[in-house]
Parts: structure tokens; C-alpha cells; sequence
């Protein structure tokens, strides 16, 4: 059933696009946007539980967008993914909850329908929700779920929601509705950002995922000389907590994900010189395992020149400490000073480079990166990632992962 | 362009053309400028193509859609190619007694980002418009002396400096207006940094279109980098229906 659920998305993202170029009245209605992306990462070193030094992979993205009438749009997007080293799924159909522990070979990206009339805007289906103002780590972001089977370049995944959003351009009102938890991906057991303590097998059980809604509403207020926003969820954290059980011949670990409660907060204030950016969230769980914590983040932003500037502070407080051993990038990597600088050389060059320092220096990882644009689609871009610190830290653990990197993608 | 070009691109005078030239001073020839290019709204396509000092040509365009006049509009900006900014839009709402508020929509992030006043000295998306140059504030905002005649690509002007007053927040320390005496359409922007030529901007091929004499070919010179953009403004629609709810951030985000 999910499966022709799956199809009929997938057909109706494709044939509107090609209805429409069939049509040339209704092009001003329709546009289109993709990639084909084709990356090479290469690791200096080997893991203990991963001895591949070079993967590849090539990502298809597909989006489209088209204006049914005045005030509805439909939006459709699809990916397609290959990589040398196990990190997608080899069958061949079309996945719409993304839920697999692999990428899908082939997933719906997006699928909505959105509706605007006056000051109130509906949308439905599967789509991008972001909340929150900082970059460095966005606390009160709960709908943004991500991929991190590389953990130092997460992409964002959809979630399937509707969304309402009232208000002027003063103050508007966001309320999500979620039926269904679309969880973050972690990193695969045997996969080299999976760190785990050797010698001991481990086994990736089936996980429990949660049954119930997520809900939020997010009040957002544009001033003269401020922005700020106070939001609330409930429901599920899309980072999974793990159970741990012995098995005959290895131990197994089953991904469960806590209810989870949020309230939250964030403000951006222009001052002369710079602008300021907070964000903070309030995290309590009716899960016993869970902790009780709170993240904040305070950044700070300038512009000069072709020069970009981003730097500042991912604090963490926990509150009530639960029991089960938790996979949480966002709380690893929190109590770090951070940093982002970015360069436009000309129109088709630009250099950036990007830090995570621990503050008790237990672990770090450094990220420079070089893009060329050659011609109206094509872009190169050149890096790598160095990672340093000490095992018992977040990004410190991954100190074997450093990499370089190469990327080619065509824009159509 | 840019605020100080946007305002006098846009003035406009009857009453100026009952008095005798002598009498007119600059401000009444800016207001009159901007009185003859208003229009409810305005709709063009944009192509541009960025020359960069390395002799590197680049190309790209957008889509640009205002609501309103001088000192009041709101301008979306939203690009189309090349492929890889496709869907980037820019969200400019102009105030009568300051500075615009701007936000940025970058599809790829997902999230919108307002564009701090201290941050729009920056060039915008490899062109050499800066995201100020985008602003199209209201006359009030400046002050203006009238300071001689010079022809303009064969066209009588006058020449007008105009200086952002002490309260407003501005890159441009001065900047000059050349406004052709024919149809007060801005021929010609001088845009200073602390006394140093920063951008000029020259506007060209002028037509009438529904009535309003209109430049369809701006080229802004960045002297301090030697690039230069040339903007083609095509089918360009003036009056065409629009509404406000299009004008805000909650808008931007609807992709297209």
C-alpha cells in the first residue's frame, strides 16, 4: 500500500513538470531546478571498524514547482542516490517516509501542496520546515530532521506535515502538525562514524519508532530593531536513544526515539557593527531514559567586503540525566566555540572555512573548502576536513576520520 | 540602483517645465524625476551579464516585482539563472524616514536572513549592485544642490550632488545625479566612499513604456574592483495587479 502510495507521489511530481513544458501558456507557472552532483571523499586513515580510504557517491536531484491557480502550488522533488560504499539501499523503488537506515536509492525529496490566501498560508504533504535563527546548531529547529551518515556534512530531510502560518509581516503564527516521526539517519554500525569499542560485534536491531503526532507552534515577531520568535513542540526527538541487549554471537543495539517536549526561544538584534543571534531551547521528557537539558546558542554575524564572518558560542546545561546512551550531534557538539569565514574571490570563486573548537579542547575539526564555478552550471568544489581530539569526545572520537574531498556538480 | 539613482530615476516635473529652468532648484528636479516615473507597480525581467577585471563574463537574471512608489515600495528580487542561485530571492521594503529592511531567501539552507544595515555595502550575488543599490528611498531622505549642466550620451543634464542627511546610514558619502532636461530621466550616478569615486552607474536606451520614460539598460562600474555589470530590463510591465501579502518574509519562502 505504501508502495503505490510512493509511485502515485512519484508520478504525479514527474508528470506535472512534463504536462507543463508541454504547454508553453502556462510556463510562467512552472519552473524547475536540480543537480547531479558527484563527490570523491578520500580518508588518510582506516577505521577499526571501517577499512575503506576511498568512497564515492552521485547524487540527482530533481525539483519542480508549479502554480495551479492563484494562491495554489504544487511541489514535487525527487532524489537519486549511488554511492561505492554501502551506504544506500540497492532496491530499486521509491521511499517517501525515509525511514531506512540507508538512503534510499530513490526518495520522494518533497511533495506538497501549498495554499495562500491573504495572511494565511497552508501546506501539506512533505516538506522542509525551519525553524530558528543561528547556524552554528539551531535548537528550537524540531521539524528539520537530517542525514548524518557523515556527520560533518548532514543534509536535511523533509518531514511529512501540514502547516499553517497566519499573521502579517510583523507577527505571524506557525502550527505543525506531524502525524509521523521522520527520523534523523544515523551512522551505520559498521561504517566508520560509528565509533564503538572494539573487539566487541555489534548488531543493528530493528528500531522502535514512535506511533504518535508531533505538534508545534511558533509566534514570530519582526520589529524595528529586533526579530525574535518563542516556540513549543511535543513529540518525538528525531535523534534516537539505544537500547542494548545481549545477543548469541554480538550486542545488539535497538534505536528508540523519547518523547520529547520543547520550549524555546530565539532573537536576532542588527547592531551597528554586527548582528547578534540567540537561540535557546528547554528540552524535557516523559521517557525515563531520556535526559531533561537545555541548549543555547549565542552567535555573532559581519559582512565586510566580499569577507563573511560568523562566530560564537553552542552552550549546554543538563538538568536531569537519563540512563540510555544517546546519538545527539546537535548535544556533541554543543559546548564548542564555532566558527565560519567565507571569501568571494570573484563571481565564480569563493574560499570558506569552517571550526568546531571544544572548549576543553578534548576535540576539534577544521574544515576548508575551495568552489569554482566553470561556465553557467558547473561548479568544483575542493576540501577537506581535519579532525583531531581525544576518544571520549564527540568529534574528538572521530579523530581517524579526517578526509579530503572533491565535488563536481552540473545546475540545470 | 542605487538608492540615490533609484530616487532620482524615478522623479518628475510638470511644474518644473512652467518655471524657467534657473528658477527650478535641485530638489524640486528630483522630485519631479521621481513624480514622472511613479507607478503603482512595476514587473521586469532582468538580464544581467557581470564583467569582471579579469575580462571573465558571467550571466545571470531575475525576476524583479515592486508594489508601490518612492520611499514606500517593496521589491522582490527573485533569480532565475543561472541554475545553482536559482530561486534566491531578495525582499526589500522601503520606509520614508530610513533605511530599507532587506531579507534573503536561499532555497538550499531553507531559511530566510535579514540583511543587517552594516552588511549592505556587500556586493550582491557577484554582481556590483550592493544590496544598498537596491534601496529606493524616498527624496526627503537626501540633500541636493544643484551644480551645473553636462551632457549625458548627447543629452543635456543637470548635475546634482546629493548627500545623504547626518541621520540617515549610508556606504555613499556623496554621490551625483546626472538628469536629462528632456524626459528627468537619471542619466548618469556618481556614487562616492569617503571622497573616492565608488560606483557609477549609467543608464541608457530610454523609452516610453505605458507613459513613463524608463532606462531599460543600466551598467554599474565598481571602480575600486574594475568589473561592471550591465542590466537589460525586458518585458517590463508597469501597473499590472499585485498584492501586499506577495510583499513579505512569509512570502519570500514560497518557492517558485
Amino acid at each position: 500500500m505504501r508502495q503505490g502510495r510512493a509511485k502515485l507521489a512519484a508520478a504525479v511530481c514527474l508528470l506535472t513538470p512534463a504536462s507543463c513544458l508541454l504547454t508553453p501558456c502556462f510556463a510562467q507557472d512552472f519552473s524547475q531546478r536540480g543537480f547531479l552532483e558527484t563527490g570523491v571523499f578520500l580518508f588518510p586513515q582506516t577505521a577499526p571498524n571501517d577499512s575503506g580510504r576511498a568512497t564515492g557517491e552521485s547524487l540527482l536531484r530533481y525539483e519542480a514547482f508549479y502554480k495551479l491557480f492563484a494562491g495554489l502550488e504544487l511541489k514535487g522533488g525527487i532524489d537519486a542516490y549511488f554511492d561505492t560504499h554501502g551506504e544506500s539501499d540497492r532496491e530499486i523503488g521509491l521511499s517517501f517516509w525515509d525511514r531506512g537506515t540507508r538512503r534510499p536509492s530513490f526518495a520522494v525529496r518533497r511533495l506538497s501542496a501549498s495554499y495562500h490566501r491573504g495572511k494565511l498560508s497552508l501546506e501539506a504533504g512533505k516538506q522542509f520546515i525551519r525553524w530558528g535563527k543561528t547556524d552554528i546548531l539551531a535548537p528550537t529547529d524540531r521539524f528539520a530532521p537530517r542525514d548524518f551518515l557523515n556527520l560533518v556534512d548532514a543534509d536535511y530531510l523533509a518531514v511529512t506535515a501540514a502547516r499553517a502560518t497566519y499573521g502579517t509581516q510583523a507577527n505571524t503564527i506557525d502550527v505543525v502538525f506531524e502525524p509521523r516521526l521522520t527520523p534523523s539517519r544515523v551512522p551505520l554500525l559498521k561504517q566508520r562514524w560509528a565509533v564503538l569499542p572494539a573487539g566487541i560485534p555489534f548488531a543493528d536491531e530493528a528500531p522502535v519508532f514512535p506511533g504518535g503526532p508531533q505538534f508545534g507552534a511558533r509566534w514570530n515577531h519582526i520589529g524595528v530593531r529586533a526579530e525574535y520568535s518563542f516556540s513549543f513542540y511535543n513529540g518525538y526527538d528525531n535523534l534516537p536513544l539505544y537500547h542494548g541487549a545481549l545477543l548469541p554471537a554480538a550486542v545488539g543495539l535497538q534505536r528508540f526515539y523519547p518523547q520529547m517536549r520543547m520550549y524555546g526561544a530565539d532573537a536576532a538584534v542588527p547592531l551597528r557593527w554586527l548582528t547578534v543571534k540567540a537561540e535557546a531551547g528547554y528540552f524535557t521528557s516523559t521517557t525515563p531514559e531520556a535526559d531533561h537539558y537545555a541548549l543555547y546558542v549565542l552567535q555573532l554575524e559581519r559582512q565586510a567586503g566580499e569577507w563573511s564572518f560568523v562566530a560564537g558560542y553552542a552552550g549546554q546545561a543538563v538538568v536531569q540525566h537519563g540512563t540510555a546512551v544517546a546519538y545527539s550531534p546537535e548535544r556533541g557538539l554543543a559546548r564548542s566555540l564555532v566558527g565560519r569565514a567565507a571569501y568571494t574571490i570573484d563571481t565564480d570563486r569563493s574560499v570558506e572555512i569552517e571550526t568546531v573548537v571544544r572548549e576543553n579542547g578534548a576535540g576539534m575539526y577544521v574544515k576548508p573548502a575551495w568552489s569554482q564555478a566553470l561556465g553557467p552550471h558547473w561548479r568544483v568544489t575542493a576540501g577537506f576536513a581535519l579532525i583531531r581530539g581525544r576518544d571520549g569526545d564527540f568529534p574528538g572520537q572521530y579523530h581517524r576520520n579526517s578526509f579530503a574531498i572533491l565535488t563536481a556538480r552540473y545546475s540545470f | 540602483m542605487s538608492k540615490l539613482a533609484a530616487a532620482l530615476a524615478l522623479l518628475t516635473p510638470v511644474s518644473c517645465l512652467l518655471t524657467p529652468l534657473s528658477a527650478q532648484d535641485a530638489r524640486q528636479i528630483v522630485e519631479e524625476s521621481q513624480r514622472r516615473g511613479r507607478a503603482e507597480s512595476e514587473r521586469y525581467e532582468g538580464v544581467l551579464e557581470v564583467f569582471a577585471a579579469n575580462s571573465r563574463v558571467s550571466k545571470k537574471s531575475w525576476i524583479t516585482e515592486r508594489l508601490g512608489s518612492y520611499g514606500n515600495s517593496k521589491t522582490v528580487i527573485r533569480f532565475t539563472a543561472p541554475a545553482e542561485v536559482k530561486g534566491v530571492a531578495l525582499l526589500v521594503i522601503n520606509h520614508p524616514d530610513r533605511a530599507s529592511d532587506q531579507w534573503m531567501w536561499t532555497p538550499a539552507v531553507g531559511r530566510d536572513r535579514r540583511v543587517a544595515l552594516q552588511d549592505r555595502a556587500t556586493r550582491f550575488f557577484g554582481t556590483d549592485f550592493s544590496f544598498e543599490d537596491l534601496e529606493e528611498r524616498d527624496a526627503n531622505q537626501f540633500d541636493y544642490r544643484l551644480t551645473g549642466e553636462e551632457t549625458i550620451d548627447g543629452a543635456p543634464c543637470w548635475r546634482i550632488e546629493v548627500r545623504p542627511r547626518a541621520a540617515k546610514s549610508s556606504q555613499y558619502t556623496l554621490s551625483r545625479i546626472w538628469i536629462r532636461k528632456d524626459n528627468y530621466v537619471p542619466a548618469q550616478y556618481e556614487n562616492y566612499v569617503k571622497d573616492q569615486l565608488a560606483r557609477r552607474l549609467r543608464q541608457s536606451d530610454i523609452a516610453s513604456v505605458q507613459g513613463i520614460w524608463t532606462a531599460r539598460t543600466l551598467e554599474m562600474t565598481d571602480l575600486r574592483r574594475h568589473s561592471r555589470t550591465v542590466l537589460r530590463i525586458e518585458k517590463l510591465v508597469y501597473n499590472a495587479p499585485m498584492h501586499e501579502d506577495e510583499f513579505t518574509v512569509q512570502a519570500l519562502r514560497r518557492e517558485r
